[in-house]
């Protein structure tokens, strides 16, 4: 009596969400361009100091060497090292700090967001009024004393951009959260038996998770803008280098030898730029909304 | 013979999709008389609001559009008419109302204020007129205590009000065509009649024409003269209400009707099941299709109907019906 | 037949922020001291408009929303104070169906994987046999077999109802709880999914907690009816009584409202026109909380309100007009 309701050719597309959002990404020629660029950065940060093998820390010439001269493809910096060298290595650190920043925020602020969001109540108050503690502190200073007081290692220096900027996935997670918890399917999720547990990180986390990719993705970027600001005012590691460092280092002769500042801020500026485009390609991809039916 | 308020002849929209171009509205002809009562029904995805926004010349930029027929208006014709005239005639001679009042009302703007703005850029009126005016509508559409309430904001009234409101405001330049969008899909069914009651007297009114679009067969048999029933962009039927409750002769319009389980005045302790209509409304990439485009769902399928598109079939009573087996029925 | 579920006094209010701050704590009683029961194998319906509290009844029956007071029997037993193993046992034989197919599937599972949670959370069946029970619920809503791998989105608005339905099958339950399950869909899919619904009572010997606001509907498919208004039960009877002698003013205006094809009906009733709007929800007046809509109330309405009466014939009415 009844017949079947969809034609043949329908039932067969099984597609996976992400096979859609994947498809979607790539109609956003700008971010697929970025991400090509970013793979490259990460080949050349992990594969470079292999291909180049020249220490960046070792004196090879005259300082102040201007690019293309005397055999060196960027140049030397005030103690005659490599710039080339240097930003190939300090790519490397620069990313991972970018990279595990990133994903301190992302732990601490899903965390943060998750519990407030899904308990409500008392829970929520104590969480978000710190997260509003730490939205009130001023980033920059909070971490310069705790890079001042703890020692400019790389974990901390990782440790104090993360403490800092995760109040922001935490509010997205937390309103997400709040948002999908009243939908039905939860409810039903709920009515089947799921624990707190299992709604919390099997229901609601992976559909709360795009937003929180693409502000997590950003959030790379900015980590690594913070790690060469903080360069910059010289709290850093001083036994490895980091496009900051290299820009902190050489700031004095910035009139002299301007290019010793303007290559490594480059490097920042196009990764940086490359990450915030993947992040709003993911932001359309991800975002139901957008993606037609 | 009078000539109808407004005459549709042979109106084809398309409408742009990642499939390609698709007609939402499928040479569709139909009129309506001054102080009449038309319904179009149908599922959603039918082309029932789309004829709507067509008439409203709303149909959305660079992606719907006009491709062919007429939609004459007291002689003119609203297909080739410029955006200024077409605004003119919105608001003006042809208003609509829309299923969700609270979404079609502006949150931050209180009720009359929102009236008398209608007023004062269609009619020209003061300020100071165009205010009592607003609590004059707000009158005739039954909100108790309109002096105080125009000083509302649209939150603070409840579903019913806010529609009363919106039809206040589509009645403020007395238009000759009102299309009621669904009217009263979101409100309940105690308001839904005051709704209803307050639509057949303003009509008695003011004399205006009502299109009334609706998925209920009862609302259409309760308001309507006349109905269209609609289908994948095409009339599949259309007829007096009454005639085509009686005896709808198309299988679609058949299925609509018994496929409600409607209040029933003799109630009897045995129910049978319910006349399915089996399958779902197709999508568009099937629209404009050479065939009878509710082939794949209708209990009457032959060979003809995979053929070619159904012509209208007359019948005496001014019933009429695209089905190749219309008479059968 | 016996009763599969006793619902007494149950009351349920949720907290309200008027003024904000500190201000004082009012409560919404969105479901206020309600009590009926339900018969092993049939279908009772709960009618009322927004606001009525008869959605918020089903998700306490559920267990899905806190109760305040009252208690909930199942087979004799009380479930609202149940925890951990015998709450399990609770969710295996109560059910619940929702009302929007498209917010009540995870998007991100596979429809075989919705139908089988409940198995999951609360079975403790190898998976074997949870994949046989699946492939059997697919069958039974009548979904082909190769749906099983697709994800909802793929469904259209009938075929995610019937994902719903071969869920809250699943553990082959007592009770099922069906919140305007049709409400969502267009008219002609509605057909299909009573009609499924009817079926498979008849099939699995199921009892329905019908939650509806459209009359036809509740017509088509309860054995009995329970209207409410503003939280409260104004009326309770069996569908021959009901429909053919209301007795609440509020039931016969409601009644009377729904526009309908059958023209006998239009010619012979006068729409009864209820004016104005419910009372605030947090401010009920002191009397009958219909008294202000009421266009037969007196003046005893305004002063007291009235208790819910059975005649002796189990039709029970909430109406001082009525005796």
């Amino acid at each position: 009596m009844t017949r079947p309701e969809l034609q043949e050719e329908e039932t067969l597309q099984a597609q996976h969400p992400f096979t859609e959002s994947w498809a979607m990404f790539r109609k956003n020629t700008a971010a697929v361009a970025a991400l090509a660029l970013l793979t490259l950065i990460t080949f050349g940060a992990i594969f470079g100091p292999m291909l180049y093998p020249v220490d960046p820390f070792e004196m090879v010439w005259a300082p102040f060497s201007p690019p293309g001269e005397e055999g060196f493809l960027l140049g030397t910096d005030y103690l005659g090292r490599d710039l080339l060298s240097m930003i190939i290595n300090g790519a490397k650190v620069s990313l991972m700090i970018g990279v595990s920043a990133a994903l301190m925020t992302v732990i601490i602020g899903v965390t943060v967001g998750a519990l407030a969001g899904f308990y409500r109540g008392i829970v929520e108050e104590i969480l978000m009024r710190i997260t509003e503690f730490f939205q009130v502190l001023p980033t920059l200073l909070f971490s310069m004393v705790l890079v001042a007081l703890f020692g400019a290692s790389l974990p901390m220096i990782t440790f104090a951009i993360g403490i800092v900027s995760w109040t922001a996935v935490a509010r997205i997670t937390r309103s997400e959260f709040l948002r999908i918890r009243e939908l039905e399917y939860v409810m039903a999720s709920r009515a089947s038996g799921a624990s707190n547990m299992k709604l919390m990180f099997r229901v609601i986390l992976p559909n709360a998770l795009p937003p929180i990719i693409v502000q997590s993705a950003l959030m790379v970027g900015s980590a690594i803008l913070f790690e060469a600001g903080l360069s910059f005012l010289g709290l850093t590691d001083p036994n490895v280098v980091s496009w900051g460092q290299i820009i902190g280092s050489n700031r004095q002769y910035i009139l002299d030898a301007g290019y010793t500042v303007t290559i490594p801020g480059v490097a920042i500026f196009v990764t940086v730029l490359a990450i915030s485009l993947v992040g709003d390609g993911l932001n359309d991809a991800l975002n139901p909304k957008l993606r037609q039916r | 013979m009078m000539r109808p308020l407004l005459d549709v002849q042979n109106l084809t929209i398309e409408l742009t999709t990642r499939d390609g171009v698709a007609p939402v509205i499928d040479d569709l002809s139909f009129s309506l008389n001054a102080g009449e009562t038309l319904s179009f029904v149908g599922e959603s995805g039918c082309g029932k609001s789309m004829t709507a926004l067509a008439l409203m010349g709303l149909l959305p930029a660079n992606v719907g559009r006009i491709s062919s027929g007429h939609i004459l208006f007291e002689g003119a014709d609203l297909a080739q008419a410029s955006d200024a005239r077409l605004r003119k005639i919105r608001g003006n001679d042809i208003s609509m109302i829309f299923q969700e009042p609270m979404t079609s009302l502006n949150p931050v703007l209180t009720i009359g204020e929102q009236i008398a703005e209608v007023l004062r850029a269609h009619q020209g009126l003061s300020r100071k007129a165009a205010w009592e005016q607003a609590i004059a509508l707000l009158d005739a559409v039954r909100i108790p205590n309109p002096k105080g309430r125009a000083g509302d904001y649209p939150f603070q009234m409840s579903g019913g009000q806010r529609q009363r409101a919106m039809i206040a405001m589509a009645l403020a330049c007395a238009p000759k065509i009102l299309i009621a969008d669904e009217p009263t899909t979101a409100l309940d069914v105690t308001v839904q009649a005051q709704i209803f009651d307050l639509l057949g007297d303003l009509r008695k009114q003011t004399g205006a024409a009502i299109i009334l679009i609706t998925h209920d067969m009862g609302a259409v048999a309760e308001m309507a003269e006349r109905m269209i029933v609609m289908y994948a962009g095409r009339k599949a039927e259309l007829g007096p209400v009454d005639q085509i409750i009686d005896h709808p002769r198309h299988p679609y319009t058949k299925g609509l009707i018994e496929c409600v389980p409607h209040i029933q005045s003799e109630l009897s302790s045995t129910r049978h099941d319910l006349v399915e209509v089996p399958g779902i409304v197709p999508s568009l990439r099937e629209f404009g299709k050479d065939q009878c485009l509710f082939a794949s769902r209708c209990r009457y399928l032959t060979e003809a109907c995979l053929a070619g598109r159904p012509k209208p079939k007359e019948f005496a009573n001014a019933q009429s019906a695209d089905c190749w087996h219309a008479e059968e029925l | 037949m016996s009763d599969l579920l006793n619902v007494d006094n149950l009351t349920v209010r949720f907290e309200v922020k008027r003024g904000g701050g500190w201000g004082k704590k009012s409560y919404l009683y969105a479901v206020d001291d309600i009590s009926f029961a339900v018969k092993k194998g049939e279908t009772l319906a709960i009618v009322g408009e927004s606001g009525s509290g008869k959605t918020t009844a089903a998700l306490a029956v559920a267990r899905l929303v806190k109760a305040h007071s009252g208690s909930v029997c199942l087979g004799g037993e009380d479930v609202l104070q149940t925890q951990d193993e015998d709450l399990r046992a609770f969710r295996q034989k109560v059910q619940f169906i929702f009302q929007d197919p498209y917010s009540s599937l995870n998007p991100r599972q596979r429809a075989e994987a919705i139908v089988r949670e409940p198995l999951d959370s609360l079975s403790n069946k190898s998976a074997a046999e949870k994949t046989q029970i699946v492939e059997g619920l697919f069958q039974a809503v009548g979904l082909r077999p190769e749906q099983q791998r697709l994800f909802p989105h793929q469904f259209s608005g009938g075929q995610r109802q019937r994902i719903g339905i071969a869920r809250a099958l699943a553990t082959q339950p007592e009770l099922i709880i069906c919140d305007e399950p049709v409400s969502a869909l267009d008219v002609a899919v509605q057909a299909q999914i009573l009609n499924l619904l009817r079926k498979l009572q008849k099939d699995f010997g199921l009892t329905y907690l019908f939650i509806s606001h459209d009359l036809g509907v509740v017509q088509h498919m309860s054995d009995s009816i329970a209207v409410m208004y503003m939280g409260r039960i104004v009326e309770h009877a069996d569908r021959m009584s009901l429909f053919t002698a209301p007795r609440h003013p509020y039931t016969q205006a409601l009644l009377s409202a729904v526009p309908t094809v059958d023209r006998v009906k239009r010619a012979s009733q006068k729409r009864i026109l209820i004016p104005g709007d419910p009372p605030d929800p947090v401010n009920l007046p002191k009397g009958c909380r219909f008294a202000n809509r009421c266009l037969v109330a007196q003046e005893l309405c305004h002063r007291q309100e009235p208790a819910l009466m059975s005649d002796d014939n189990g039709h029970r009415t909430a109406c001082h007009l009525v005796s």
